[in-house]
């Protein structure tokens, strides 16, 4: 067994005990939930359009990550940069 | 004003007239509220609904006095269970009307433009007084109610129940309430069941004190937002075109290559009946200090069924009073119209294996429709002490699908004893397998 494995398997003890900790408070607090609107709201697609201008820029080679840098595709509550112009409120 | 001769023909009414000119000197001006006196051009115009607004006061219950339909006691009561209205004198039971129908709240979602407001929902006066006071239409008496505590009150001298059923000013009337459905004792088993499951690492003063009975019917304010808009969203997305592994044994190592793509999507979308809290206490989600998350988290109700107004449905329930106007909470439903959008879209850019990154947003609001209504909530509370005045605990029905959510506190020690020793015995096992191996 090479020192790696060795420091990883010693690792589990903590590790575990955070996350037995954390798992069990979340369990009775709660704290993550809130209510999900984005699927729970009826919505109605009027038109959704954009892919036939998608147009490939760059490459990436020989990457170990497995995920694009900072993927947000899931994460719909993230807000962004504005994009320029302004935005148009109902008035 | 203009002095007319006696027998003269009559007084011209309309816009350009003497009576739009200035009062004359040591004349006193004319005064708005006397429609009566005022042009009827412009009487009409002052007593028109404002642009946009969706007026759903009930006129005929005005005079405070909610009566039965058939026999006119006003000893009416929310038949718990059901969304209707019973008389306890003749056991006469109707429906009020649902708004949806009533006001077509359900309609034109796409062809919104500008903001609707309905007349429950408008700007609260911050001068408005709570205390109003109401002329018994049974027998001519003077009787006060608290409006932040109270929305009925019964008259001291002929036992007629008044209730507050005019849309005043300071936002303690909305434009709809949906009923309690779920009953109390069915409330009570859900929280028992909710923090049942909760016991082990519960606070023992939480358990030693937990009396689910003592939960309170509540009706919540919420704004109920119908909206059109449009999204833009860009950023750079990721497609796998080769996966492969390099070295040999414990050094081997995957890589990948992808090709990087420029997204944009544009979406147009109407939402129907987003729920947002219309109270600055509930509207507060910061779990740090409170546990309101939990609340919001039983949303969605049936809105679609909310009937007009009644006070009659909030006797025997408590209420909260909305302080919050459509401007404040512009913000949130921008947020929430993005999140709406970047879900929307997420099924388009599925073909981006890698993911995407989305960098740029923009959202056009075209048009709102804003409706205030009483959401039914059955609330246990607390109060668990502390630094800061401590922490509200709650546990939360909905009042209509039985939804339950809540904040059990819990007993750090005995939670922190539990982690250690599984973090511990785990320990332990990874060393009897390294000293196996080694």
């Amino acid at each position: 067994m090479d020192n790696e494995t060795a420091l990883f398997l010693l690792a589990l003890g903590p590790v575990s005990a955070v996350g037995v900790y954390w798992a069990i408070y979340r369990h009775y607090r709660n704290t993550d939930k809130s209510h999900a609107f984005e699927r729970e709201t009826a919505v109605k697609v009027l038109s959704l359009h954009g892919s036939e201008n998608d147009r490939k820029v760059d490459e990436v080679r020989g990457t170990r990550r497995t995920r694009i840098d900072g993927d947000n595709v899931g994460h719909h509550r993230q807000r962004v940069s504005p994009m320029p112009g302004a935005d148009r409120l109902a008035g | 004003m203009a002095h007319d001769a006696p027998n003269g023909p009559p007084r011209p009414t309309g816009p350009g007239s003497p009576q739009d000119m200035p009062p004359a000197p040591g004349q006193p001006p004319l005064d708005p509220q006397d429609a009566d006196k005022l042009p009827e051009p412009i009487r009409d115009e002052l007593l028109a609904p404002a642009p946009g607004a969706i007026d759903t006061e009930s006129r005929e219950l005005r005079d405070g006095l909610n009566p039965c339909p058939k026999c006119g006691s006003t000893e009416v009561r929310h038949r718990a269970g059901s969304d209707r209205l019973v008389c306890l004198y003749c056991r006469h039971e109707w429906a009020a009307t649902r708004v949806e129908e009533a006001f077509g709240l359900g309609d034109g979602i796409a062809e919104l433009r500008g903001t609707q407001v309905a007349s429950g929902a408008r700007d609260i006066d911050p001068d408005a007084l709570d205390l109003r006071s109401y002329r018994c239409a049974g027998c001519g008496a003077e009787v006060v109610i608290n409006t932040a505590s109270s929305m009925t009150a019964r008259c001291h001298w002929c036992r007629h129940v008044l209730g507050v059923n005019e849309q005043i000013d300071n936002g303690a009337v909305p434009d709809a309430v949906l009923p309690f459905r779920i009953r109390k004792e069915d409330a009570v088993a859900r929280i028992r069941q909710f923090v049942g499951s909760r016991r082990l690492f519960a606070l023992k003063a939480f358990k030693d004190e937990f009396t689910p009975e003592n939960v309170v019917g509540v009706y919540l304010p919420y704004m109920v937002v119908d909206a059109r808009g449009s999204a833009d969203t860009a950023g750079l997305g990721e497609v796998l075109t080769r996966r492969y592994t390099r070295g040999e044994g414990k050094n081997k190592q995957t890589f990948y290559d992808a090709d990087v793509w420029r997204v944009q999507r544009h979406v147009d979308f109407t939402v129907d009946d987003l729920t947002l809290e219309s109270s600055v206490a509930r509207g507060n989600l910061d779990i740090r200090r409170n546990t309101h998350n939990v609340i919001n988290t039983i949303l969605p109700f049936d809105t679609k069924n909310a009937v007009t107004w009644n006070a009659s449905y909030l006797v025997g329930y408590t209420s909260e009073r909305r302080d919050r106007d459509v401007e404040h909470l512009m913000p949130r439903l921008r947020e929430q119209m993005l999140s709406i959008a970047r879900a929307q879209v997420q099924p388009s850019v599925a073909r981006y294996d890698r993911g995407v990154r989305w960098e740029q947003e923009r959202l056009d609001l075209e048009g709102t429709r804003w409706v205030a209504m009483y959401l039914p909530v059955w609330l246990y509370a607390y109060h668990q002490p502390g630094p800061d005045g401590g922490l509200r605990h709650y546990i939360a029905v909905n009042g209509r699908s039985g939804e339950t959510m809540g904040s059990v506190p819990v007993q750090t020690w005995k939670l922190l004893l539990a982690a250690l020793g599984i973090g511990t015995m785990v320990e332990a096992l990874v060393l009897w397998i390294i000293a196996r191996v080694a």
